[in-house]
């Protein structure tokens, strides 16, 4: 690791002022001291973010939604008794992440800003999302990578609280240069090939500061589910959001996010559109699903995601029925 | 006459027969029996070390530290095949806190595995030593291996075994990249005619991955030199060797080097042998004259700390319709790494059941990777789950329940060297792990069950050796005021040895655990005990201690029998105090005969019986899968493990579980998820931190039954122990690939049998 600063300030404004193009934010730190370790980023300036006042709560206002601060805990979500009854997609999806240890440093903030983790990008591999001359992955070992979206590079996004957010509508609040800005979820998310040096649309110095997520209606249930190949402590293979609006068995409205897929938190608004005023069952689902992500374009090791798609996705709707 | 000989025996380490001269008792001390009622051997005690461990206060290689201490790290090769032409390291040295640099310019030239060297300008692997720097601490050690320039010459290279069997591939040795240039050969019978006489025949091929060791505690040193001599503080499974390997490397007699390993995290084979890292440290100290300590992280761990090589298996049975095998054949290859390790996989083929016809060919590659070391055992794990996944599909062939099959082909004698067997219960572990797996529960019919979660159950067994042997001895030595001392040259890796070693003398002296210190590890103070692999510790150490403990008993009743004028016949020993059948006065706490003496303690040394002549030692298990495959994503659960064995007397039932648990946990890890991937196209490794080589975690874990289906094996040794450690990793795989057999009806031949596989194997993928 190399040597560098460390601020503590007391607000997002001298976090801000005090950032230039060599700084980095610090949330819970669990990605970013990987990144040093691993010489993958080698800032000057590590600016802690947790002296910042009003950052770690999470508000529910009745008849609005549900705000949570960048600087709230995965495992506080994960806990929350409002969030687990209410927004169980999300409960779920923060109780899926990484181990105890870990949701109980890392952040929300750092959890939707993380690194991917493409094992070329995290290793002694100078590669395209690194600045460097080509993609290791794509004719290398891409058993993990994406089946969809990708474009010279091929990382799936790793966090499971952004696949969640994304299925609960949320949106996400920027602090840039002393204004808020909010945008959506699907448009805080880039591909790679809108840039392939980032994930997201955050310029330098730009601090999420809450996520919010509107009300649900009240016939809204939610689950997440994540398919890994070990127990726990492990990133999603393939993961899936539901939120469903529902009257008995039968779907008024669906959102599906897949994550584990592409480059980002994952939608397919075709699909969406035809679940609605599907009655709920196996037969019905294994025929909606079975076309799903036809337009995927798997590399040589990972096509396999293709058929857990669309058995997972069977699989959470059933849940919900 | 003298209470002790010279004598030749022989004993298997991992999977090579060694023959021993050593020196061991004359007269033979007779074995506990079968069913005698010992009072501490055999007991759940808990482990002696367990509060050390535990509370934090047991210090490890890895804690340990000296006044003035350096810090030394490793810059090694990036690439998987270069040759060394510049190495500048002014930069490094200007570093404030750096202390000295050695590489293959100024360092001595040590030889070092097959043809090289202690810093060999030829690196072989991704990982392969270039330079050693020492400075005031970690940090700064790892900010000068930035700063050494190292031109490198690339050269093309080889990452797979299947790439190194091939004629035109790029070398690593002038001789070629097949050791020895050519297969390993066994026969036995006529495996041509043998087939001939089958009704059936199955052939197949199975991959097995390549594995890396990931011990909790890695590898490391601190050395100090006191002029001349050298003390080691190594995280080692075998002292002695330690100490033979860093004598020679340096130059130096045996006796000015000190090895010492107290307590361990782990090792599995990969810490047997000197590491370079304990050398290289020791020229650094001796240039700073300061004591130096080097340790690995997990990227160095993942590199170049040794690995369980893959495999390529074909294999082929022969069998008549009433099951018999006529002939079997297997014809495998597996990947070395950079420098010469075993690869061989046949061993189960060779020996576990009945058959007079074999034949085995096999090869061992060299290729541009870290080299394997021997992984709790070596060979028998991968050819374990290759040989019975085919019997599987034999056993389906012919239309016989699989268990039923290999009862068909026990094996009364081994065949290999066509000797009896000292004692073989493995029909018993059949019989009692098949009742507790539930085993009439199987689908008859592989595959045959409904709906998107199937379930299966199968089997495997187990062959090893493990029976121990000599040179393995032991010191006593009893004080005045009561207390015993255990000096034995071997180790405890976390195994149970401090604990076992107090129990058998406890047992024999009738005095409390807690009045035993046992002292490991420590070549200066400790005598012989040979390095803890093969699952050689307990059968060969447990009756030293025997041996010492019985004479210290006899010395104590002969004393008492000169103190009270009467015969020894006339004196008993109970819980530590001896008495006189015909003087009810008489009564000695033998504390206090201690404290009659002058020097105020008795001393004894045990040794290691020999081994008995034109006999066969083997340990022998089932294990039985009870597995859950969800079809809808290829995932597959152990939900139960059976494990049914045969190792002679159990010495502590708490320590047993505790192998058998670890065991299991790795096989069926490496059954389900470990596996150390390299890219093709830069030779490079992936999986170089436990996020990417995936252990398991406690969510992973499966229920496990423990059975023990042996009292004792007095045939061996006065104890009748035999080995544990590696047969409760070997039968593992073998058995979930089987379950998993049984519960989708196909085979997942390739491992680790991760998601993706599977789907494949169901034709969903
Ligand atoms: C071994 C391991 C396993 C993991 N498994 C999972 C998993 O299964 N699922 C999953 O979703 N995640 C997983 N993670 C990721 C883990 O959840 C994240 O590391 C964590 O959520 C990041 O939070 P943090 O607060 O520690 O972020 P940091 O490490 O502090 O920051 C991460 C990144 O986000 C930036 N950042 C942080 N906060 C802000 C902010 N408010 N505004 C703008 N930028 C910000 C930082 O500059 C940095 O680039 C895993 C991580 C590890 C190390
Ligand atoms: S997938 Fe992206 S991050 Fe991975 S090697 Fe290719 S370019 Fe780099």
């Amino acid at each position: 690791m190399n040597t560098f600063e460390y601020l503590q300030p007391k607000s997002i404004d001298e976090a801000q002022n005090n950032f230039n193009e060599k700084s980095r934010l610090f949330a819970g730190g669990t990605d970013v001291l990987g990144l040093l370790k691993d010489h993958i980023e080698s800032p000057e300036k590590l600016i802690n973010l947790k002296n910042i006042p009003g950052l770690d709560k999470i508000e529910y206002v009745q008849g609005s939604g549900l705000k949570i601060g960048s600087m709230v805990k995965i495992s506080a979500i994960a806990q929350h008794p409002l969030i687990r009854e209410k927004y169980t997609v999300l409960a779920e999806a923060a109780e899926s992440v990484a181990s105890p240890q870990l949701r109980n440093v890392g952040t929300l903030g750092g959890n939707l800003c993380q690194r991917p983790r493409c094992w070329y990008f995290r290793g002694d591999f100078p590669c395209l999302r690194k600045d460097g001359g080509e993609c290791f992955a794509v004719d290398g070992e891409n058993k993990y990578h994406c089946i969809i979206g990708g474009e010279a590079c091929y990382i799936v996004h790793p966090s499971d609280t952004a696949v969640a957010l994304l299925a609960l509508d949320a949106k996400i609040k920027i602090s840039s240069n002393g204004k808020i800005k909010e945008v959506p979820v699907n448009d805080f998310f880039i591909l790679p090939g809108d840039d392939i040096l980032r994930e997201n649309i955050l310029q330098p110095g730009e601090v999420v500061t809450e996520v919010f997520i509107p009300e649900p209606k009240a016939n809204m249930v939610s689950r997440y589910l994540k398919f890994t190949e070990r127990g726990s402590w492990d990133f999603a293979i393939v993961s899936v959001a539901a939120v469903i609006e529902k009257s008995v068995n039968t779907i008024q409205n669906a959102r599906i996010v897949w994550g584990g897929v592409a480059p980002k938190p994952w939608q397919d608004l075709e699909f969406n559109k035809n679940l609605q005023g599907l009655k709920i069952s196996e037969d019905i689902l294994k025929k909606v699903t079975s076309t799903l992500f036809e337009k995927a374009e798997p590399l040589e090791h990972n096509g396999y995601k293709v058929p857990l798609v669309k058995n997972l996705t069977k699989k959470i709707l059933l849940q919900i029925a | 006459m003298s209470d002790k000989k010279i004598t030749k025996s022989r004993f298997w380490f991992e999977e090579h027969e060694v023959e021993t001269i050593s020196e061991v008792p004359n007269k033979k001390i007779k074995p506990w029996a079968s069913d005698a009622k010992l009072d501490v051997v055999g007991k759940p005690i808990s482990r002696i070390d367990g509060p050390d461990k535990v509370s934090g206060r047991a210090k490890y290689t890895f804690d340990r530290l000296l006044p003035d201490t350096a810090i030394a790290k490793t810059l090694r090769c990036p690439f998987p095949h270069a040759r060394i032409k510049k190495i500048d390291f002014s930069k490094a040295l200007k570093l404030p806190g750096v202390l000295a640099v050695i590489t293959n310019e100024d360092a001595p030239s040590i030889p070092w595995f097959h043809e090289s060297t202690l810093f060999d300008s030829h690196a072989r692997y991704q990982g392969d030593e270039i330079a050693c720097v020492a400075a005031e601490n970690e940090a700064i050690a790892e900010a000068a291996l930035k700063l050494i320039d190292v031109e490198y010459e690339k050269l093309a290279f080889v990452s797979s075994a299947a790439q190194g069997m091939k004629n035109n591939t790029p070398k690593l040795y002038d001789s070629g990249n097949i050791h020895h240039g050519k297969p390993t050969i066994y026969q036995r019978g006529d495996a041509v005619s043998g087939f001939k006489e089958a009704d059936v025949i199955v052939e197949d091929t199975f991959t097995t991955q390549c594995a890396v060791h990931n011990p909790l505690e890695p590898h490391g040193s601190l050395v100090k030199w006191d002029s001349d001599h050298l003390t080691v503080w190594d995280s080692t499974q075998s002292v002695f060797g330690v100490r033979g390997k860093v004598a020679e490397s340096l130059g130096i007699p045996e006796n000015n080097v000190r090895i010492i390993k107290q307590y361990m995290g782990g090792g599995f084979g990969s810490k047997l042998e000197a590491g370079k890292y304990t050398v290289m440290a020791a020229l650094l100290a001796k240039k700073l004259k300061r004591p130096v300590k080097i340790v690995m992280d997990r990227q160095e761990m993942n590199l170049a700390m040794g690995n369980r090589p893959d495999s390529t298996q074909t294999i082929k049975a022969g069998v008549k319709k009433d099951g018999t095998i006529s002939a079997l054949s297997q014809k495998s290859f597996g990947a070395a790494g950079a420098y010469p390790s075993g690869t061989g996989t046949s061993w189960p083929l060779r020996s576990m059941y009945q058959c007079p016809n074999i034949y085995t060919e096999e090869y061992t590659v060299f290729i541009n990777a870290g080299p394997g070391r021997p992984f709790r055992a070596p060979g028998h794990v991968q050819g374990t789950f290759a040989f019975e996944s085919l019997l599987e599909q034999a056993a389906a062939k012919i239309k016989m329940d699989p268990l039923e099959f290999r009862i068909k082909n026990y094996a009364e004698i081994d065949q290999v060297g066509n000797v009896p067997y000292t004692s073989k219960r493995l029909r018993e572990c059949y019989e009692l792990g098949a009742k507790a797996i539930g085993w009439n529960k199987r689908n008859k019919i592989a595959g045959s069950g409904k709906g998107s979660i199937r379930h299966g159950i199968g089997m495997a067994s187990q062959i090893w050796w493990g029976g121990g042997g000599p040179p393995a001895k032991a010191t006593m030595k009893l004080t005045a005021d009561g207390q015993l001392q255990v000096f034995s040259g071997t180790q405890d890796l976390g195994t149970g040895s401090y604990t076992f070693i107090a129990m058998v003398a406890a047992e024999v002296l009738e005095i409390p655990m807690d009045k035993i210190k046992v002292v490991l590890g420590d070549t200066e103070i400790c005598p012989y005990a040979p390095g803890s692999g093969g699952s050689v510790t307990a059968p060969s150490v447990s009756p030293a201690i025997r041996d010492a403990a019985e004479q210290m008993k006899y010395k104590l009743l002969s004393f008492a029998a000169v103190l009270s004028h009467e015969p020894i016949e006339n004196m008993r020993y109970k819980n530590g105090v001896i008495t006189s059948v015909n003087m009810s006065s008489t009564k000695y706490k033998i504390e206090d005969l201690v404290g009659k003496l002058s020097e105020k303690e008795i001393v004894t040394h045990g040794d290691r019986e020999a081994n008995p002549e034109g006999m066969a030692i083997q340990t022998f298990g089932a294990q039985f899968a009870d597995v859950d495959v969800d079809m809808d994503t290829g995932k597959i659960k152990v939900n139960r493990m059976v494990a049914a064995h045969d190792i002679g007397r159990m010495l502590n039932r708490k320590l047993l579980e505790n192998q058998f648990h670890g065991g299991i946990i790795q096989g069926m890890s490496f059954a389900l998820l470990e596996e150390r991937v390299i890219d093709n196209n830069t030779g490079k490794v992936l999986s170089t931190n436990l996020h990417d080589y995936k252990i398991p975690t406690i969510a992973d874990i499966p229920e496990i039954e423990v059975i023990i289906a042996s009292d004792s094996d007095p045939k061996i040794s006065n104890t009748g122990v035999k080995g544990i450690g590696e047969p409760a990793i070997i039968p593992t795989a073998g058995a979930i690939a089987n379950a998993v057999y049984n519960a989708i009806g196909v085979q997942v031949k390739d491992l680790p049998m991760t998601p993706d596989k599977v789907l494949k194997a169901l034709g969903n993928a």
